[in-house]
C-alpha cells in the first residue's frame, strides 16, 4: 500500500549530547540559571520531541496537541536532568517525554472511553464512503479513502474496525434513499415471514431466528440469499454501508451463539 | 493462561501494518486499555521497522514476530535472518543502545533484550506487563506447533505471502477480522467486500476450533492486486469440507457465499482448506 507512512530511520540523536556545546549549555543553565542556555538547548532537542510524537502519536489527537505535550516533557527533562551523573542527556528524555504523552492520554480519558477525534474520524470515514460510492457507482477501495479524506490508510483500516464497536455513534438514523426521500426503517421493510426463505431452517433455528429482528433478517436475506452487496443493501435499506456491515456482522454473532446455546 | 500469536512475513514496509493490527486485536482480547495498546504497538513498530530498515541491506527476508501471553506478561520477540547486529544498534561510537528506535523500545517496555540465535540473524526480545490475569483458554501443548516452524518460515517468504498461527484458536477471533481487513486493504479491495472479509474472518474464528490441530489456528495469506487467498490448516483429513459447511452457522452459508473460490488440498498432515476471494472492478 503506497500511502503506508515510512518512519523515519533511526537516528543517534544521542550523539548531540556528549558535544562540548550541549554540555557547555547544560552547565550554564544548571548552575548559572542562563535562561538562553536553556532556550538553545530546547532548540537543539526540539528534533527528538517531534520523532517522539511522530512515533507514538499514532493516534486521534493532532500532531500540533502532541507535540506541544512532547515539547512540554523535553522541558520537564531539561530541567531535571543531571549532567554531571554522566548520562546521555537522550537516554534520560526519551522516558520523560513519553511518559508525558501517556499523561496526557490518560487525562484525556483514553483509558476508558473513544476519544472524540475518533468518532469525528468514523463519521468521516462513513459519509466519505457513501459519497464516494455514490459518485462512482462502487464502494471505494481503503487507498481512495484515505486518499480523498487525507489520512493514512492505517487510519482507515482502524476506523472500519472501530466503526464496528460504535453503538453510540448515529449509524441507526434514516438516511436519504437513492431518489432522496428520507423513509424510517418500518416503512421500507414491509417484511413478510413467508418469503423469508434463508437456506433449510431446521426447528431450532426457526425457534432461533425469531431473536433477530426483522430488518436484520431482511438484510440477511439480501446478502446471503438475494445476494447483494452491501452497498445495494445499504441503497435499499437506507443506511451507511458500515451500518450494514455492523448488523450482518452482530446478527451472526447472534445466531451463533444461539445455536451454540441450544 | 498461555496464548501464542506467531506471524512470519517478509520485512516489506507495509507488512509492519499488519504486524499492528493483530497486536491491537491481541490487546483487545486482553483488555488492554488505548494507551497500553498504543506502547505495545509503537515499541513492537520500532523493532519491525529496524528490519525493515536494517537487517537484509536493502534486501527482502523474513520478519518473525513470535508473541506470548503468560500470567502477568506480554512477551514479543522480532526475529530477522539478517546480516546480525549492525547499524544502528552497534557503532556509530555511541553505544550499543544509543538509539532513539531502542530508547522509546526500552522506555515502553518492562524488560528488553537482544539474542544472536545460531542460525544468524537478530531477535530482540520485549516484556509488556499484564495488567492483570486475563482469562483465555490454555492452547494446549505447544511440542506439536514446533515442528511447523521452519516450514513456516520458508513459505512466508515467497512474494506476497504471510503466515500466522494463533493458539487457543478461539483467540481468532480479535486478530484475525483486523490482520484480514489490512490485507484485503492491499489488495484494493472495497469497502464492500472488506467487510464481507470481516464476516468471513468472524465465521473462521467461530468454527475452525473443532476442526484445528493442537488448538491451534494456522493460517497463510497470498495477497495480489484484487485477489486474497487464504490457506487454512492442516485440518485431519475431512475437516475441510465440514469447516465449510459449519461457516453456514445452520442459516447464511457465509463460507460458501463470501468466497469465489473453495478447495481442499492434501497437505503433510492432513489436508488445507484454500479460499478464494476477488473484488472484481
Amino acid at each position: 500500500m503506497a500511502t503506508v507512512s515510512a518512519k523515519p530511520p533511526l537516528t543517534s540523536v544521542a550523539a548531540n549530547a556528549r558535544t562540548d556545546n550541549s554540555r557547555e549549555l547544560f552547565r550554564r543553565w544548571q548552575h548559572e540559571g542562563d535562561a538562553h542556555a536553556r532556550e538553545a538547548l530546547l532548540r537543539e532537542y526540539m528534533p527528538l520531541a517531534r520523532a517522539l510524537a511522530r512515533r507514538y502519536g499514532r493516534s486521534s489527537e493532532p500532531f500540533e496537541d502532541l507535540l506541544q505535550v512532547a515539547s512540554l516533557g523535553l522541558l520537564k527533562a531539561l530541567d531535571r536532568y543531571d549532567a554531571d551523573r554522566g548520562h546521555a542527556f537522550a537516554s534520560f528524555a526519551v522516558p520523560t517525554i513519553l511518559g508525558e504523552m501517556r499523561r496526557y492520554f490518560r487525562d484525556c480519558g483514553w483509558a476508558v472511553h473513544v476519544p472524540r477525534g475518533a468518532q469525528e474520524r468514523a463519521l468521516k470515514v462513513r459519509d466519505a464512503q457513501e459519497q464516494l460510492a455514490r459518485e462512482r457507482g462502487r464502494a471505494p477501495t481503503v487507498n481512495q479513502l484515505a486518499e480523498y479524506l487525507e489520512l493514512d490508510a492505517e487510519e482507515v483500516i482502524d476506523t472500519l474496525q472501530a466503526i464496528q464497536a460504535y453503538e453510540t455513534l448515529s449509524l441507526d438514523a434514516p438516511r436519504p434513499r437513492t431518489d432522496g426521500d428520507l423513509v424510517p426503517y418500518a416503512e421500507t421493510l414491509g417484511y413478510d415471514d413467508e418469503r423469508f426463505e434463508l437456506v433449510e431452517l431446521d426447528t431450532t433455528l426457526t425457534a432461533v431466528l425469531g431473536h433477530i429482528t426483522p430488518r436484520e433478517r431482511e438484510i440477511l436475506h439480501m446478502r446471503f440469499v438475494e445476494d447483494l452487496t452491501q452497498t445495494e443493501i445499504a441503497q435499499r435499506v437506507g443506511i451507511s454501508q458500515m451500518h450494514v456491515s455492523r448488523l450482518l456482522r452482530r446478527s451472526l454473532e447472534q445466531l451463533r451463539a444461539l445455536a451454540h446455546a441450544s | 493462561m498461555r496464548a501464542e500469536l506467531r506471524l512470519a512475513l517478509t520485512n516489506r514496509p507495509e507488512n509492519v501494518l499488519v504486524v499492528r493490527q493483530a497486536l491491537t486485536g491481541l490487546a483487545g482480547a486482553l483488555a488492554l486499555d488505548a494507551i497500553e495498546t498504543n506502547d505495545l504497538n509503537t515499541a513492537v513498530t520500532e523493532a519491525c521497522n529496524n528490519v525493515v530498515m536494517h537487517a537484509y541491506a536493502g534486501a527482502e527476508g523474513p520478519l518473525e514476530v513470535d508473541v506470548q501471553v503468560r500470567a502477568r506478561v506480554l512477551c514479543v520477540v522480532v526475529r530477522d535472518r539478517g546480516i546480525g547486529m549492525q547499524e544502528p544498534y552497534v557503532g556509530g561510537g555511541t553505544g550499543a543502545r544509543d538509539t532513539l528506535g531502542l530508547a522509546v523500545i526500552d522506555a515502553l517496555s518492562s524488560c528488553v533484550g537482544f539474542a544472536c540465535p545460531c542460525g544468524g540473524g537478530t531477535e530482540l526480545r520485549m516484556e509488556f506487563p499484564l495488567p492483570s490475569d486475563v482469562a483465555l483458554a490454555e492452547c494446549g501443548d505447544a511440542r506439536g506447533r514446533a515442528a511447523a516452524g521452519e516450514a513456516l518460515l520458508t513459505r512466508a517468504v515467497l512474494v506476497g505471502a504471510l503466515e500466522l498461527r494463533i493458539a487457543p484458536s478461539t483467540l481468532a477471533r480479535a486478530i484475525l477480522p483486523r490482520v484480514l481487513s489490512a490485507l484485503a486493504a492491499r489488495a484494493h479491495f472495497s469497502t464492500d467486500r472488506i467487510s464481507d472479509v470481516q464476516i468471513l474472518a468472524d465465521a473462521l474464528a467461530a468454527h475452525a476450533g473443532a476442526s484445528v490441530l493442537a488448538g491451534e489456528l494456522a493460517l497463510g495469506v497470498t495477497v495480489t492486486p484484487r485477489n486474497l487467498t487464504l490457506r487454512i490448516g492442516p485440518l485431519p483429513a475431512g475437516h475441510a469440507q465440514s469447516l465449510v459447511l459449519a461457516g453456514a452457522d445452520g442459516l447464511a452459508p457465509v463460507i460458501e457465499r463470501l468466497t469465489d473460490d473453495r478447495r481442499v488440498a492434501p497437505a503433510d498432515l492432513g489436508e488445507t482448506l484454500e479460499l478464494c476471494l476477488v473484488d472484481r472492478p
